[in-house]
């Protein structure tokens, strides 16, 4: 028995397992960009607003090329890469393949983690797309900083997609639901974000966390930090202090919210 | 505990708010066995296998596989147990070879071991010829057959099974039931829950019957066996009309149903019965056209055996 004991539970250190662990999440990120990137949710949220939005804030405006590239880079980077992480645990839940998920040796933080590196990449892609429009029609190429603009787009997809997590708490197998939650806490932090427009210190402003993204690109794209000396720096530290906050707030409540969602 | 016990269950509980679903259980299953898990709809059964795989804390009592306690080692035992919940599917926008493959990397299978192990649990469960095609393509019996598929990637020691041939037809329920005997007898221990008698009857070496929470009997199919012996009945084909209520008041008489042209009676004690029929019938002057004394079905004794609430 002591043998079996032994050869079943073969011992890994903490570190071993913290790799492992990374691995799955990387398996679960494919399966969830195989799955949902045609998903009804994910492309009226990540395609379909972003279009929609453009047009609504750009036609008939007398906008700036760079605040014209800035602002959609903005705005298709935030709904793209919060598309996918609400849709996962509901969409699990009514397929029933959450609970299968669940008995496998991966923790809640693992699904979690591949949710976000889904995401995270939906968001990157996607969000390229406006920055190679701006360069080719409006010659944007010639100002770019490739630097900052990179930078700016993995730590801010990273922040939103971790945000995202949080939409797909409430224990509902019922996208829809969180569609709307979504839409109700997405929808107004775009609007009060200076789109297309210079940053202003205007506190309602500094609420946004898409205010920081859109300082970022707007650098790097030619312009001055709107925040100042340090904007940038301000701008990457609130975006990690941002994300980081919401990975964990959704690994407690995500933790949390399993026993409800399995209850009876 | 016994040398051979892997999975030790000591007073486990689940209480959501005010309804207890699991109520103070204790049981152990042994290496290598098939353990049923028989109980109706609402037993606990579900509720049981979720604390067992990790889905659900118990509100209290201990779950150890191998002495371990498993809520505590819950990565490290969940590597060497596998599950295929009642109501799971397998991911239906995903191929039965993505399907599998996505588990093997879950499970920290090397690439070319989870395409081979892939490849040959496709052909063992014949699905092989459709392992390109989408889930959502395959009939109910072959999605139930990658669900297994899909839990025997890993090789795990110990399989759980919830409800495994519920609703399937009678070819995808035989390749099943043979496939569970075949895993079993290359030594892995399966963990079966199900409200069917005759599977359990058929597939387990010891079974256990849970009813509203609790655990009212544990055994082997022998012996419940020998238990339904004392539920017997007896079918009485009378020339007239019987008043149920009458019969029912007899002694050694428990329930009587009418079915088509005869009567289905329930008996504590079958020669007593017997005896009364005979006088009540003569008594009435009704006439007695055909009797039958025939073993009780798995059914009734299941039902005979919840509805008794014996406590084992």
């Amino acid at each position: 028995m002591r043998k079996i004991k032994e050869k079943v539970f073969n011992g890994k250190s903490k570190i071993e397992n913290f790799f492992d662990q990374l691995r799955r999440s990387f398996a679960i990120a494919k399966k969830d960009l195989k799955i949902y990137y045609n998903k009804g949710p994910v492309v009226i949220q990540g395609i379909a607003f972003p279009i929609m939005l453009f047009l609504a804030f750009v036609v008939g405006r007398n906008i700036t090329p760079i605040y014209i590239i800035s602002g959609l880079t903005c705005m298709v980077l935030f709904l793209t890469s919060t598309s996918i992480g609400p849709v996962v645990f509901p969409w699990e839940t009514r397929q029933k393949t959450l609970e299968r998920l669940i008995t496998c040796p991966i923790s809640i933080k693992t699904i979690l983690l591949g949710n976000v590196w889904s995401s995270f990449l939906f968001g990157c892609i996607f969000s390229v797309v406006p920055l190679i429009l701006g360069m080719l029609v409006y010659g944007l190429w010639k100002s770019i900083n490739i630097l900052i603009v990179f930078l700016a787009i993995i730590i801010a997809s990273f922040a939103f997609s971790s945000f995202s997590l949080i939409l797909s708490v409430p224990p509902t197998d019922t996208p829809a639901n969180t569609m709307i939650l979504t839409i109700l806490i997405k929808f107004p932090l775009i609007f009060v974000s200076p789109l297309f427009t210079p940053i202003t210190l205007d506190p309602i402003v500094l609420i946004s966390p898409l205010s920081y993204f859109l300082d970022l690109i707007n650098a790097g794209l030619g312009k001055t930090s709107g925040f100042g000396e340090y904007g940038l720096l301000i701008d990457f530290g609130v975006l990690l202090i941002f994300g980081f906050f919401f990975l964990f707030l959704s690994f407690f409540l995500h933790g949390k919210m399993l026993q409800k969602r399995f209850k009876g | 505990m016994y040398q051979s016990d892997i999975i030790e269950v000591q007073n486990l509980s689940k209480h959501f708010d005010l309804l207890k679903a699991v109520d103070d259980i204790t049981f152990s299953v042994e290496q290598g066995e098939i353990f049923g898990f028989l109980g109706p709809n609402g037993a606990g059964k579900t509720t049981t296998i979720r604390m067992l795989t990790g889905v659900l804390k118990p509100t209290s009592g201990i779950i150890k596989f191998y002495g371990q306690d498993a809520w505590k080692n819950q990565i490290a035992v969940k590597q060497i147990i596998s599950n295929v919940p009642e109501m799971a599917n397998a991911y239906l926008d995903l191929t039965g070879f993505q399907n599998l493959t996505f588990i093997g990397e879950i499970y920290g299978i090397s690439r070319n071991e989870r395409k081979k192990r892939a490849d040959d649990l496709l052909k063992k469960f014949e699905l092989y010829k459709r392992k390109d095609d989408l889930a959502k393509k395959y009939s109910k019996g072959m999605k139930q057959r990658l669900l297994l598929c899909m839990a025997l990637m890993s090789n795990p020691k110990i399989l759980f099974l919830d409800e495994p041939t519920s609703g399937l037809d009678v070819q995808s329920s035989i390749i099943i039931k043979n496939l569970i005997k075949q895993y079993n007898k290359d030594g892995m221990t399966i963990f079966l829950t199900t409200h069917n008698m005759d599977v359990a009857n058929e597939l387990c070496d010891r079974i256990a019957i849970i009813n509203k929470g609790n655990l009212i009997r544990l055994d082997t199919p022998e012996n419940l066996r020998a238990i339904e012996k004392k539920y017997q009945a007896i079918d009485l084909y009378p020339s007239e009309q019987l008043i149920i209520s009458e019969v029912e008041r007899l002694a050694g008489i428990e329930k009587v149903k009418k079915i088509k042209n005869y009567y289905h009676i329930i008996v504590d004690d079958l020669h007593e019965a017997m005896y009364q029929i005979i006088d009540y019938t003569k008594l009435k002057k009704i006439n007695i056209k055909k009797l039958n004394t025939p073993e009780p079905t798995l059914e009734e004794v299941f039902v005979k055996i919840i509805n008794s609430g014996e406590k084992n």
